[in-house]
């Protein structure tokens, strides 16, 4: 469903049906932020939950040059990430020593499944699944993400490295 | 392959469906929906708008009572029918501008706007009672008294809608 300005004139003006457009448009794709950031089904939607209330509530801050879906998607991963503060997931500094070298997959000997990978990226601290969730998945850049997370840059980075090191790993046991 | 590219290439199939319908029932009842006010719920509200009317039909029945009662007038008041005049002048102008206002907005049901419009049924009977006594100064008086309950009447609900129009929750860019 196109979500057109119209929409949240509509919202602004407190009407119901267009509330639930909103919803309806915006609901799959930010629950799937909250299920890959929570990895629990009835937390993703506790989250999801709380997060459009203040989608919702906060509109007429809205200004018309942001992008509607980059401040809902904005909102949603704000409060994932409060979820797993509160479930006191630290993003540690890590030195730019020990980071992994850059590798990649072969291919020919170990084919990647999307259900390994997912499962793979499941079995991931907390920690290395955010890092890695925020910048494949949400397409944040590292310096964004060492925003969002208080960590530099460098450790966002070395962070996300060892988090895809950490999956390879685990495709590669699950695909031999 | 690197692992981005391969979850880029194959972005569809690590979505997920969306959240089950529990999400929006509960969401449903935080919404900031500006409700439709209901004419009940602006009468419960709003109380003694309808108290008032009675007191006018009220008054009015009384009006008919003095009309049958051919007492003499002790004090006779020239400007009378001068101040029936500006009363009369002013309730349509209060009228005029209470029909301005939406009726949903307003709460007011047909009945109740029927009692506050100045020719109406009680205001004719009046009228029939006053030709009927001509002389009669106390039923004149009576009938300002019941002027002025009206325009006091419309003044109070004109500046309870301009305190409603002009409240944070009406304005459009505030949900």
């Amino acid at each position: 469903m196109p979500v057109t300005d119209q929409i949240v004139v509509r919202c602004r003006k407190g009407d119901a049906r267009a509330f639930h457009e909103l919803y309806e448009a915006y609901s799959k794709a930010m629950y799937n932020i909250c299920l890959r950031m929570t990895g629990h089904a009835s937390d993703a939607e506790d989250v999801l939950q709380e997060a459009f209330i203040q989608v919702f509530k906060n509109l007429d801050k809205l200004t018309s040059e942001s992008s509607l879906t980059a401040w809902i998607k904005r909102i949603v991963v704000n409060h994932c990430l409060s979820y797993l503060r509160k479930k006191k997931v630290y993003f540690e500094e890590v030195g730019e020593a020990d980071a992994p070298e850059e590798t990649e997959v072969d291919e020919t000997h170990h084919a990647m499944t999307v259900s390994a990978v997912k499962d793979a990226i499941g079995q991931l601290p907390d920690g290395y699944r955010t890092v890695l969730n925020l910048y494949i998945f949400e397409e944040y850049s590292h310096r964004e993400i060492a925003g969002m997370l208080g960590i530099s840059e460098s450790t966002a980075k070395t962070q996300f490295m060892r988090a895809k090191e950490k999956v390879r790993q685990l495709v590669k046991l699950k695909t031999q | 392959m690197k692992l981005e590219d391969f979850i880029k290439q194959h972005r569809d199939s690590f979505e997920e469906e969306g959240p089950g319908p529990g999400v929006w029932a509960r969401l449903e009842k935080e919404l900031p929906v500006r409700q439709k006010t209901s004419v009940v719920r602006m009468m419960a509200k709003h109380w003694w708008k309808a108290a008032i009317l009675v007191a006018l039909i009220a008054n009015a029945g009384l009006l008919v009572k003095y009309a049958n009662t051919k007492q003499d007038v002790a004090v006779v008041i020239p400007e009378m029918e001068e101040m029936e005049l500006y009363y009369t002048s002013k309730i349509e102008q209060k009228l005029d501008e209470l029909k301005t206002i939406p009726a949903d907005q307003l709460g007011l049901d047909s009945t109740t706007m029927a009692e506050l419009e100045l020719r109406n049924e009680t205001y004719q009977l009046l009228e029939k009672e006053l030709v009927n006594n001509p002389g009669n100064e106390r039923i004149r008086s009576a009938m300002v008294r019941y002027y002025q309950m009206k325009l006091d009447l419309l003044d109070r609900i004109l500046s309870e809608q301009e305190k409603h129009t002009n409240s944070p929750s009406t304005k459009k860019d505030v949900l």
